[in-house]
């Protein structure tokens, strides 16, 4: 075992700590609306513009085709310059779309699509989940009906995160009829702009609207659009949400760990009611401590992950190991805080810049359910890792 | 960046796991709950100079293969008198005269492990070991030891035996100042309960494939499912940081002790809170005395006592808000 990086690292992580603190964004991102995925395209153009986007893509499809350790270490100064967080309205586009197109595309897509989501142009959105169809995602019924060259699609699509700023949909569908469970699905992109869409949006209990539902009224989708074959969607998707619960939440795992030194720095001047600053409570400090391990030990769990998909070849199961720990520890955070602040947790207006710790607290149960819940990854682990019986 | 074992490593894994496999398989403990003294045994095939400089008499390894042999020898809840043994080893490392014969095996060392309420020492080990260790964050001293006046209490963990000495029964023989043999030591006993925790979730998963009730093996209800996971998230984060803490040590990082304090927050708790899963996961059977599951809640409870229970790393972790190297 090492931990030395390499001179290219080291060379790397200087060139990326100049530019970013020469180019972070000067203004807040907004909370809401059109501005945030405007302030998000910017962002990623930005990059795009200046060489850092993609870093761990292939150079033939427009990254720096540099390695995952690297890709790491972008994310960590990023983390440290205070650099917009990517899971952002890009964070379909890049973490999901990209990499799935990379893996299962054809040249036209990869020459239609990959290039935009680099730049910016493109946001994406997910249409995997409907409104009878979470955890158990095989259960899906939109439909698609082969018609000539086109697929026509019926159904409904929800908790799609900013559908209503995207410009294309990955979305997964029933293409073959009266197909049960994994079989008979199709992954297909979906142009947002189709006639036939309706997107609703959903009012969450953060008082904002960035998931949807989406509707789908006879909408056209040429078949050039099917991503891997049709029919075997299912194999896609789970490409696709491999990326994500592999290596695609990196930058924020690393972000926590600056969230804890500022929970830190925060009791360390925060009073509670009795008087006594937080610090000073035992319990408060005993699960500041442990959480502070709990961030350093998701690091040395992210090198530990690359070295594994280095020494075997492809992501394993832990990456379900690695979104409970992750949601947990940000879960765990958030609600320590919360005690901390006492009354002053209690001011909230909605946005993200004006209480952040607020805000980060109702977030904490997106990240604990979306992209498959806490329960959905400890059944992965189950299965996969301890290969316990069946429950299903 | 490469933070799995090298094939080289997992060799000395593999090794220390069958050595440790065949020598004191977990049952052992059923016959005869003492261990006795087969130091030799362990120094013949090298692991008492393990991590020892070779001008010491040791093999000139690293504190990361030390550590894989101590995650070994924590899956079987293997002899807590080796760890002492090597933390005096290092403690003694620039005195060959005492260092040579604690490699060999030849003379043993008890630990000391704190002050009694009234000014006794309370030890772990053997009543007839030569020495006593005491490890601080700032030194570690090994005594000349005279057991003759020291009085047996009962342990919990009745593996190991448990003392009460006056002062009178230890006199100074060497002294190392500094936090190194204490780093050493953390690393080692959170190996030890790592490989307490991996025992643990290893015990009640083979036991989920197999207990029917309701007409299905246990291990295909969520019930059972996910505390198991759970038991899997905890030992991962602990033997990750641990990989981690190790390797900053071996490097000469300047961030390794605190590294090393959180590996021993993570080990503690996968080892608690596993080893109290396996219990009760198993129901009846698990807290029988035929049973081997409390044989590592004992030992979890044991260990979790060393060299400052923890409690010295959670104030370090907060004093040292922000000193990670990038």
């Amino acid at each position: 075992m090492d931990l030395k990086f390499t001179e290219e690292d080291q060379d790397f992580r200087a060139r990326a700590r100049l530019w970013l603190k020469d180019n972070i964004p000067r203004n807040r991102r907004p909370a809401h609306g059109h501005e945030s995925a405007q302030f998000d395209r910017d962002w990623q153009r930005k990059l795009y513009e200046n060489g850092w986007a993609g870093v761990n893509w292939p150079k033939a499809y427009g990254g720096l085709g540099l390695s995952e350790v690297q890709q790491v270490i972008w994310y960590e100064e990023c983390a440290r310059a205070g650099a917009p967080n990517y899971i952002n309205t890009t964070y379909v586009a890049l973490m999901h779309a990209g990499p799935t197109i990379i893996a299962c595309g054809t040249d036209e897509q990869k020459k239609a699509h990959l290039e935009k989501i680099l730049s910016g142009e493109n946001l994406w959105c997910q249409g995997f989940s409907e409104p009878n169809a979470g955890s158990d995602l095989a259960s899906l019924k939109t439909t698609g009906v082969v018609d000539g060259d086109y697929l026509v699609v019926n159904g409904a699509k929800t908790w799609t995160t900013d559908g209503q700023h995207a410009d294309v949909q990955e979305l997964l569908i029933r293409t073959t009829p009266g197909s049960e469970r994994h079989r008979g699905l199709t992954w297909v992109i979906c142009d947002m702009k189709t006639p036939g869409i309706t997107v609703r949006p959903i009012k969450t209990m953060l008082g904002d609207e960035h998931v949807n539902t989406t509707f789908y009224d006879d909408v056209k989708i040429p078949l050039s659009n099917v991503v891997g074959e049709l029919g075997s969607g299912w194999k896609t998707a789970m490409s696709t949400l491999a990326f994500e619960r592999g290596t695609g939440f990196i930058g924020d795992q690393l972000a926590l760990y600056e969230r804890v030194n500022q929970a830190i720095a925060l009791a360390g001047r925060t009073r509670l009611e009795d008087g006594k600053l937080a610090i000073e409570d035992s319990n408060i400090a005993g699960r500041l401590a442990m959480l502070k391990a709990e961030t350093m030990a998701i690091r040395a769990m992210t090198f530990t992950q690359i070295s594994e998909i280095q020494q075997s070849g492809k992501p394993g199961p832990k990456g379900s190991i690695m979104k409970l720990m992750v949601t947990g520890a940000s879960k765990s955070l958030s609600h320590l805080v919360a005690e901390i602040l006492g009354w002053e947790f209690m001011e909230f207006n909605g946005d993200r810049n004006d209480h952040p710790w607020t805000y980060e607290y109702l977030w904490s149960w997106v990240f604990t359910i979306a992209g498959g819940t806490s329960e959905i990854q400890r059944e992965i682990i189950a299965d996969q890792l301890l290969e316990l019986p069946r429950a299903r | 960046m490469f933070l799995v074992p090298d094939s080289d490593e997992q060799e000395i894994s593999n090794a220390a796991a069958a050595f440790v496999g065949n020598e004191f398989p977990l049952e052992r403990l059923h016959e005869s709950p003492r261990d006795p003294n087969k130091l030799p045994a362990f120094s013949e095939l090298g692991w008492l100079g393990l991590s020892a400089p070779e001008e010491a008499g040791g093999i000139g390894l690293s504190i990361v293969e030390e550590m894989l042999f101590f995650i070994q020898l924590g899956r079987v809840a293997g002899p807590v008198n080796v760890l002492s043994q090597i933390l005096a080893v290092a403690t003694a490392r620039d005195n060959p005269d005492i260092c040579g014969p604690l490699i060999a095996g030849e003379q043993d060392v008890a630990l000391l492990v704190a002050s009694h309420a009234n000014g006794e020492l309370r030890l772990i080990g053997d009543a007839s070991a030569t020495f006593a260790l005491s490890v601080t964050p700032s030194s570690s001293t090994l005594y000349r030891f005279d057991g003759s006046s020291c009085r047996a209490v009962p342990c919990l963990d009745s593996s190991v035996g448990m003392y009460l000495v006056d002062e009178s029964a230890i006199t100074p023989l060497v002294s190392r100042n500094g936090s190194d043999v204490w780093i050493q030591s953390q690393i080692d006993v959170s190996a030890m309960l790592v490989g307490l925790a991996e025992r643990a979730l290893d015990m009640i998963v083979e036991y989920a494939k197999e207990r029917q009730t309701f007409g299905r093996p246990i291990g295909a209800y969520q019930a059972v499912r996910h505390p198991c996971s759970d038991m899997a998230v905890r030992i991962e984060a602990a033997r990750c940081q641990l990989f981690y803490a190790a390797t900053a040590i071996k490097e000469g990082h300047q961030d390794a002790a605190m590294h090393t304090d959180a590996a021993r927050l993570l080990s503690d708790r996968a080892a608690k809170a596993n080893t109290d899963t396996n219990i009760q996961l198993h129901g009846g059977i698990g807290v029988t005395d035929e049973h081997s599951a409390h044989l590592l809640m004992k030992r979890a409870n044991l260990l979790g006592r060393l060299f400052g229970s923890g409690k010295q790393s959670m104030s370090s972790l907060l004093t040292l808000a922000d000193n990670a190297e990038v």
